[in-house]
């Protein structure tokens, strides 16, 4: 009476991994009935198909960035965990980070970026970090909004968006084409963010209405008002970032108005 | 601070290139697998010590992206209840099969669509079996499920990927004493 072979044991052997007392039994059975020889080759031909559609980062230079996380521990970790103390370095090296990984991205796009798709690809990239989303946090909110508005040489306001259950998590100076773009995120309870992005245009219209587009996943709308470009970044569906985007178009028209 | 028995640097940077590979199969898409290679590299120097040395680093490596990768997900989820995020599944299969050279045969691009659209347990065991190399017990430890588990879902995302290509009708396999 051979010894029962189960599936398990044909997926080992077509794997290169059945145990050695197995192998002879395995062979056994191959031999014996050609419907197994059969699946193990069906195995061993899925499984080289497999490495062929999939190999391809293999064939690829490492980004420098992996180099570096491979030669040495993280300088940073500790303030990983402690991201309130962690504001002058996450301005360092959160701003290294990113803009190596910004880089890569636009690189990848390709394509000219325009205002709207610039704003996902910044959206997506700093939304998604769970520790370093902003270089200074909303607990030194005035110092953000003073920052920010020195940078980029107009006044510029973080808007209140408690009324749709959104939170200001702080912000960030980033890149834009020609001129510095002012970044602020929001969370709400559930953790889901949204970014605002705001800019001095360099030419183009002075005002425009909403515009709304859809990037890579990342719902923007923006919009042009007195030369400064604005585009609210989040994966909502179009309703609610509609909504949200008057409330922000609203309180900064306010702002705009009430005398400093 | 005392020093840390290093991990072996170059078998760090040996392992790159099969971790991106993963994390690309993982995530669907070029950048987040790249940042979830660094952090993963990262939380592996952080937590060197509990890598016993002369263990399999790689198995390693890739139990640390699991987890990250995990947790990361988890968070995403929360993250979108309201944007379908089928476009995790969708996002897969448009990395893996658009890419820029077209000179590739149809094949590859056709079993890169049909792992993309694998159950996302099914693919991990399946390209960590297939692809990887890994041992069956070092995929259980990696993705901590029983072996048993391993098994069964490496034999039904083997046949579902082999009737998507034959183009044959789907039905779930259960595994079964062939002998």
């Amino acid at each position: 009476m051979p010894v029962p072979l189960t599936d398990a044991d044909l997926h080992a052997y077509a794997d290169g991994n059945a145990a050695p007392e197995r192998v002879p039994a395995i062979e056994a059975a191959l031999r014996s009935d050609p419907s197994l020889a059969q699946f193990v080759a069906g195995v061993r031909r899925q499984n080289a198909a497999l490495r062929d559609a999939l190999d391809g980062p293999l064939n690829e230079p490492i980004p420098q960035r992996l180099l570096d996380a491979a030669a040495a521990p993280p300088k940073s970790r500790w303030r990983r965990t402690l991201p309130a103390f962690a504001v002058a370095a996450t301005l360092v090296i959160g701003c290294a980070i990113g803009w190596f990984a910004r880089d890569a991205m636009l690189e990848r796009a390709g394509t000219p970026t325009t205002f709207a798709r610039q704003a996902a690809l910044t959206h997506a990239l700093y939304a998604s970090d769970a520790n370093r989303p902003v270089e200074v946090w909303a607990t030194e909110e005035k110092r953000l909004v003073t920052w920010l508005s020195r940078r980029l040489g107009f006044q510029v306001h973080a808007p209140d968006l408690n009324g749709f259950g959104y939170a200001l998590v702080g912000g960030r100076l980033v890149a834009g084409n020609e001129k510095p773009t002012a970044l602020f995120m929001y969370e709400n309870a559930d953790k889901q963010r949204l970014t605002l992005q705001v800019r001095k245009q360099a030419d183009g219209p002075n005002d425009t209405g909403f515009r709304y587009v859809v990037e890579d996943g990342v719902s923007v709308f923006y919009w042009i008002d007195e030369r400064c470009g604005y585009a609210l970044s989040g994966q909502l569906d179009r309703g609610q970032l509609l909504a949200i985007s008057r409330l922000v178009y609203g309180q900064l028209a306010a702002a705009e108005s009430t005398p400093r | 601070m005392s020093i840390d028995a290093p991990l072996p640097h170059p078998d760090l940077v040996a392992a790159i290139p099969r971790l991106r590979r993963y994390a690309r199969v993982l995530t669907g898409e070029s950048t987040r697998a790249d940042d979830l290679v660094q952090e993963t590299l990262a939380r592996a120097w952080e937590k060197r010590r509990l890598w016993a040395a002369g263990t399999d680093l790689r198995a390693w490596l890739f139990t640390i992206m699991h987890n990250v990768f995990v947790n990361q997900r988890a968070t995403a989820r929360r993250d979108s209840q309201s944007v379908s995020l089928d476009d995790d599944e969708n996002g897969v299969a448009r990395e893996l099969s658009v890419r820029p050279n077209q000179h590739l045969r149809v094949e590859i691009a056709e079993i890169a669509r049909e792992v993309a659209r694998l159950p996302s347990e099914q693919r991990e065991v399946l390209v960590l079996a297939a692809v990887e190399e890994l041992r069956y017990e070092e995929i259980a430890s990696v993705l901590s499920i029983p072996i048993g588990t391993v098994m069964s879902r490496l034999s039904r995302a083997r046949e579902k990927l082999r009737r998507a290509l034959d183009h044959e009708p789907s039905e779930n396999v259960p595994l079964k004493i062939v002998r």
